[in-house]
């Protein structure tokens, strides 16, 4: 687990709800292999909690929400969602939810 | 000969004055990007980074290849200082003459071989282009080839795409490309996968064929050839029967999932802007690259006058006046400047109006529409030239007559930043064709008279003076 993710979400309220919810995580720390992708279920707390990795917040054009967040990973994902190409990626990562 | 492979376009470019090596070590997290795209916004220099952070002093990174009409010239074997209206004409004489690939059995892009779970796309020095974006692009300044599973057609696109972990990769071809329309319409009714493979570093005319405007079912391989005035030697991929350029520096070959998908994006596009247009992609697994044993790996720091405004838009004209003179519209010339961002044609015609203006803008977003502003001009205004072109615009194009928008679903450019997010994601758009030229029914009699040199003087006067120019050195 790193110490520090970014996420993009078309709508913040629904990851910010204080429910476990799916998202992509991009991780950033140093080296070689940062900006991987891990796909998670999770609860996103803020402000953030000590113990647990920070997590900022973009929006779909990439912009950075000024607050930190932290998250709590519940389970990693596979690394893919189901969908047709081309298909909306925020859907499926509502149906991931289950 | 500059066209040969890519290492001759960079030695080409070397002496022409249009290359800076930067041999201190610079970050590909952001830092060597953005010394790209400072130079693309004030026509500056092509790069080559030989000592990026994190990376062997094997690996070296170039920015922007062709963002300049110099560069351009030089890839298609021109002097860098040819005139512009020249540099088209040569591309559209060269356009008209295809020369088929051949194929090889070896190359420099098979130096090194790494397989399936040897694969790691963290090892090759894929910066981070700009801060925000949704991850690090590997393709930008690319060649991606992919096959019809219907029929011999074999597609050569420049097309985005991002590293999503060690070997899986996501990407944008635009579902109305020519590949969106191949998966789409062939591998994805049948649940099957579709093989990509994604060239780095190849000559240049094979990247320019690959991202110009070009026909359904056309052979971009053969396009390649009569630009670069030779035939390009191709080789098989390991994991599938794609054929690629022997001399690329780069190969990454992939499948495209027919029903998995990952997070694209956001990305700051060619337009110059990050529009928003995330989250209706494609997703791909590598299954193999092959390189050079110290290879390049080549960057558009896409934005503001990238490497599309000179690609895109030489092409994307010549397709245009191609279209225009088929459907039987009277065009003289067609440009797209560069500071446009893909987004505006400037089409002169012999005889203009608004039923032509009309049929322009018909025609030019019957399939898919990427200008979404035509400006339509007489023949007496140089399409090249922009002063004159907005000059003609300013004060010939009627503010209510003038004007004529054309509305589309489905095909409209999820890129254009003017568009909603709502339009974005669902394809709707418009175009407006600006008709700057004086009615055909206005009596010449009473119709204004432009006041320069050109149009308001005499035969005579304009050879005296622009005889005191020449002695004058001006």
């Amino acid at each position: 687990m790193a110490d520090e993710y970014e996420t993009f979400v078309r709508d913040s309220t629904r990851v910010l709800s204080g429910r476990e919810c799916v998202l992509t995580l991009r991780d950033l720390t140093p080296g070689r292999s940062k900006y991987r992708g891990v796909n998670v279920r999770g609860v996103v707390s803020r402000p953030p909690r000590a113990s647990e990795p920070i997590l900022w917040i973009r929006s779909v054009v990439g912009l950075k929400d000024p607050q930190p967040c932290s998250i709590k990973i519940v389970e990693e994902l596979p690394e893919t969602f189901e969908g047709a190409p081309y298909s909306d990626y925020f859907s499926a990562l509502e149906r991931a939810e289950g | 000969m500059s066209n040969k492979d890519f290492r001759s376009f960079l030695a080409a470019i070397e002496s022409s004055g249009d290359l800076v090596t930067i041999d201190e070590k610079v970050d590909w997290d952001q830092e060597l990007s953005g010394i790209g795209r400072l130079s693309c916004e004030q026509d500056g220099p092509a790069f080559v980074f030989t000592n990026v952070k994190d990376y062997s002093p094997d690996w070296r990174v170039a920015t922007n290849p062709i963002a300049t009409w110099r560069r351009l010239a030089v890839g298609l074997n021109l002097p860098a200082d040819i005139p512009l209206r020249e540099l088209y004409q040569t591309y559209a004489d060269r356009e008209g003459t295809m020369i088929p690939p051949v194929v090889v059995d070896d190359g420099p892009c098979k130096e090194v071989k790494i397989f399936g779970d040897d694969v790691n796309l963290f090892d090759l020095p894929v910066p981070m282009v700009h801060d925000g974006d949704g991850g690090r692009y590997l393709g930008t300044w690319d060649l991606v080839v992919s096959k019809d599973i219907n029929s011999d057609w074999v597609n050569w696109g420049m097309y985005r795409f991002m590293i999503h972990n060690e070997r899986i990769l996501t990407g944008y071809p635009r579902p109305t490309s020519h590949l969106g329309k191949m998966l789409l319409d062939g591998y994805v009714p049948l649940g099957k996968a579709m093989p990509i493979a994604i060239v780095v570093g190849a000559d240049i005319p094979s990247h320019i064929a690959a991202a110009a405007t070009f026909r359904i079912a056309g052979n971009e391989a053969e396009l390649a050839g009569g630009l670069g005035g030779h035939a390009i030697e191709l080789v098989r991929c390991e994991t599938s029967d794609l054929y690629v350029p022997a001399s690329a520096e780069i190969v990454i070959e992939a499948e495209i999932f027919p029903d998995r998908i990952a997070q694209e994006g956001p990305y700051g596009e060619y337009p110059g802007y990050r529009s928003g247009e995330m989250g209706n992609s494609l997703c791909a697994k590598v299954t193999a690259i092959t390189r050079r044993r110290d290879p390049i790996l080549t960057l558009d720091t896409t934005g503001f006058k990238d490497s599309s405004a000179t690609t895109t838009s030489i092409s994307g004209a010549i397709a245009i006046k191609r279209r225009l003179e088929k459907h039987g519209v009277p065009v003289v010339d067609v440009y797209i400047p560069p500071e446009g961002g893909v987004h505006l044609a400037v089409v002169s015609v012999r005889k203009g109006g608004a039923e032509i203006a009309q049929q322009v803008v018909e025609i030019l977003t019957a399939r898919r529409a990427l200008m979404s502003k035509i400006i339509i001009v007489d023949d007496d205004v140089d399409v090249f030239n922009m002063s004159a072109v907005i000059h003609a615009f300013a004060t010939k194009c009627h503010p209510d007559r003038g004007t004529h928008i054309h509305r589309y679903e489905g095909r409209a450019n999820a890129l254009t930043p003017a568009y909603s997010l709502k339009e974005r994601v669902s394809h709707s758009g418009a175009t407006v064709a600006f008709d700057a030229t004086w009615p055909p029914e206005w009596p010449t009699e009473t119709t204004p008279i432009r006041a320069t040199l050109d149009s308001m003087y005499s035969p005579e006067i304009q050879k005296l003076v622009t005889e005191r120019y020449r002695l004058l050195g001006l």
